[in-house]
């Protein structure tokens, strides 16, 4: 099925995802490791009160901040695969598949290492990671100034499990309190959100894809081919560059926050097709609204399966995620 | 009249004094102190309900005689056995946040060796007052023992154990001293081989239980050996904790690959101790004797013939 990308069109599909978002977020909202009832949740939403009652706590300052970071970082992730595959013309290619996960967790483990506390030094570090690995790997998937599908994703998964190597040397190294946590941080984790996160986050990631909407009409042009693409006026250089930046960003933030959460950006891109078809201007709102109620989804799974501990969410998205892959495959096939 | 005034006035007075002094007290109300991993907390004068984040800490609040404030602990405090029947917050490492503030805690007491720094980071966002002890030797958890002890008004309870457990000591001290010391291997895990770096309380307790552990020149705290660097080490003893996870036994043990050609393994010199060893509590005594027997057999009067956990 293919929609046509009318303003008409793009509206309502962002409008009927925004309300099924808003309603997962309502629902995860209400479930957790702590049972409260939906008025107890009301409640607490609208109890703005010091001190807080209890339910105020759970609801507003652990819950609320949690599912915010999911939805970012779930639309942050799905947006950064729908752009890594119009770029690179690839539909298998995603942040986590290509190593641009593992760059961008290493540059945050790195600043981890070299003491940094900083608030924005990791997501700063994991961007640069992010960028380096990126074009790296596009270097290498370049045979004859053509992108050749199956040489960039070899290169993609040697980078990666190359990248893990020097995670696991820098774990090695580092002192048994930081193992501890960038162990559950590396595993995909939502726990630990600070408001500077968010703040940081929001503007950033609203930004990067503001842009990469913008963008969309030459993405959907970038499909062609290059060379068919430049013939119609797109400059081709300088859209890959912007793009690659923009989806380097998406996934260095995300990684940053929480971690290696894998196919995501994979998955979500390939139901986003599926329902609206490969137009960029339905598909890129499509993705980002998809990814965030994906991943608020997972978490929700994460925080109650075995409450009261917790599941790495990426454990989640991974276990779900890599049946579903197969099924997409099998079915674009047959 | 003009007395009545006056007194009304000075009611006032005394009114506006006294509110004064309420809303001056008030920051007061608990105070203000540094936990022994170095942050500034808030603490309550007289705290009543405490979570506790990992097993040690448990036992020192229990030890204590305080486990009836105790209104959380985590999946993994199994002593005393009451312990078990508190509400779970979850697992050392990643205690349900939730959880936690549903108990409605004044004070939470966590370990800097167990417990992640996120967690501590998570409950200041949330101001709930976190108090961190450390454990790097036996002293550290003595003083652990003396901290919760002010913290929870129980200074003498805390003074009488301190001094329990001290007295133990010096008598193992005692019985060990001038005697030569063998060389040890602990083995945390065997597969890979993980041991205790010099600044663990395990290298204290083998330490003063008149042995020398084979690690004490590593910088780690718990160093990954290769079972090559192991037997070139050439430990006399080598020391398990034993824990319902060690699956192999000491009889199986010495078939293993590498591990047979120990001298140890050869001259049956490998034991469990109490898996209290791994735990910096007041129990961490109890492990110290037991090593002490272990290492030092010599005066058999204190010792059944039938030898130690073989």
């Amino acid at each position: 099925m293919t929609l046509r990308a009318t303003r008409r069109n793009v509206l309502s599909t962002v409008l009927l995802l925004s309300g099924a978002l808003g309603i997962a977020g309502l629902a995860a909202l209400t479930v957790g490791g702590v049972h409260l009832s939906p008025s107890e949740v009301w409640l607490g939403l609208r109890d703005a009160g010091m001190p807080r009652v209890e339910a105020a706590i759970i609801v507003r300052d652990i819950r609320l901040p949690r599912i915010m970071l999911a939805m970012l970082v779930g639309a942050a992730l799905a947006t950064s695969g729908t752009a890594l595959q119009a770029l690179l013309r690839n539909p298998l290619a995603d942040p986590y598949v290509l190593g641009i996960s593992s760059g961008a967790a290493l540059g945050a483990i790195v600043a981890l290492w070299m003491g940094g506390r900083v608030a924005a030094a990791s997501p700063a570090m994991a961007f640069a990671g992010a960028l380096l690995t990126t074009a790296w790997v596009y270097l290498l998937g370049r045979r004859g100034g053509r992108l050749a599908s199956y040489t960039l994703l070899l290169a993609g998964v040697i980078t990666a499990s190359f990248l893990s190597a020097v995670i696991l040397f820098v774990l090695s190294r580092l002192s048994t309190r930081d193992v501890r946590g960038t162990a559950f941080w590396l595993m995909g984790d939502l726990s630990v959100v600070t408001g500077v996160q968010l703040r940081l986050l929001l503007p950033s990631i609203a930004l990067a894809l503001a842009g990469l909407y913008w963008l969309s009409k030459d993405l959907n042009v970038l499909l062609l081919g290059e060379e068919e693409a430049a013939h119609l006026g797109v400059n081709v250089e300088r859209l890959q560059t912007v793009v690659y930046v923009l989806a380097s960003m998406l996934t260095g933030l995300a990684v940053s926050v929480s971690g290696a959460i894998g196919y995501l950006g994979l998955l979500v891109p390939h139901l986003g097709r599926m329902v609206v078809g490969s137009d960029h201007r339905m598909l890129l709102p499509t993705a980002a609204l998809g990814g965030a109620i994906v991943l608020v989804l997972s978490d929700t799974l994460a925080r109650t399966v075995v409450a009261p501990a917790e599941l790495p969410v990426g454990a989640v998205t991974a276990v779900a995620g890599a049946p579903v892959f197969i099924y997409l495959l099998r079915r674009a096939r047959g | 009249m003009g007395y009545r005034i006056k007194v009304t006035y000075c009611g006032r007075l005394l009114l506006r004094l006294a509110l004064l002094l309420i809303v001056g007290i008030r920051p007061l109300v608990g105070r203000t102190v540094t936990d022994e991993t170095g942050r500034t907390v808030n603490v309550p004068d007289h705290p009543q309900r405490l979570i506790s984040l990992a097993p040690s800490v448990t036992e020192i609040v229990y030890a204590l005689g305080c486990g009836d404030r105790l209104v959380g602990d985590t999946e993994y405090c199994d002593y005393p056995p009451e312990a078990k029947r508190k509400p779970h917050v979850g697992a050392v490492l990643n205690p349900s946040l939730e959880q936690i503030v549903a108990l409605k805690p004044d004070l939470v007491l966590g370990i800097a060796e167990a417990n992640r720094r996120e967690t501590a980071e998570q409950l200041d966002r949330l101001g709930i007052p976190l108090y961190g002890l450390t454990a790097h030797t036996m002293d550290d958890m003595l003083r652990s023992v003396h901290d919760l002890g002010g913290l929870l008004g129980r200074e003498a309870e805390a003074r009488a154990l301190i001094e329990r457990l001290q007295a133990r000591t010096q008598a193992v001290a005692e019985r060990v001293k001038s005697r030569p010391r063998p060389k040890v291997l602990f083995v945390v895990w065997y597969q890979p081989l993980v041991t205790a770096g010099p600044h663990t309380f395990i290298s204290d307790v083998i330490r003063r239980a008149g042995g020398q552990s084979v690690t004490d020149d590593v910088r780690e705290e718990w160093p990954r050996l290769s079972l090559e660097e192991a037997l070139h080490r050439d430990p006399d003893i080598i020391l398990f904790p034993r824990s319902e996870s060690f699956a192999p036994s000491l009889e199986e043990f010495p078939k293993l690959p590498g591990w047979r050609d120990f001298r140890a393994a050869k001259n049956n010199r490998l034991y469990f101790i109490p898996d209290t060893i791994v735990r910096p509590c007041p129990r961490l005594v109890d492990a110290l004797e037991e090593v002490a027997r272990v290492l030092h057999p010599e005066p058999a009067a204190t010792r059944p013939a039938t030898g130690a956990q073989r």
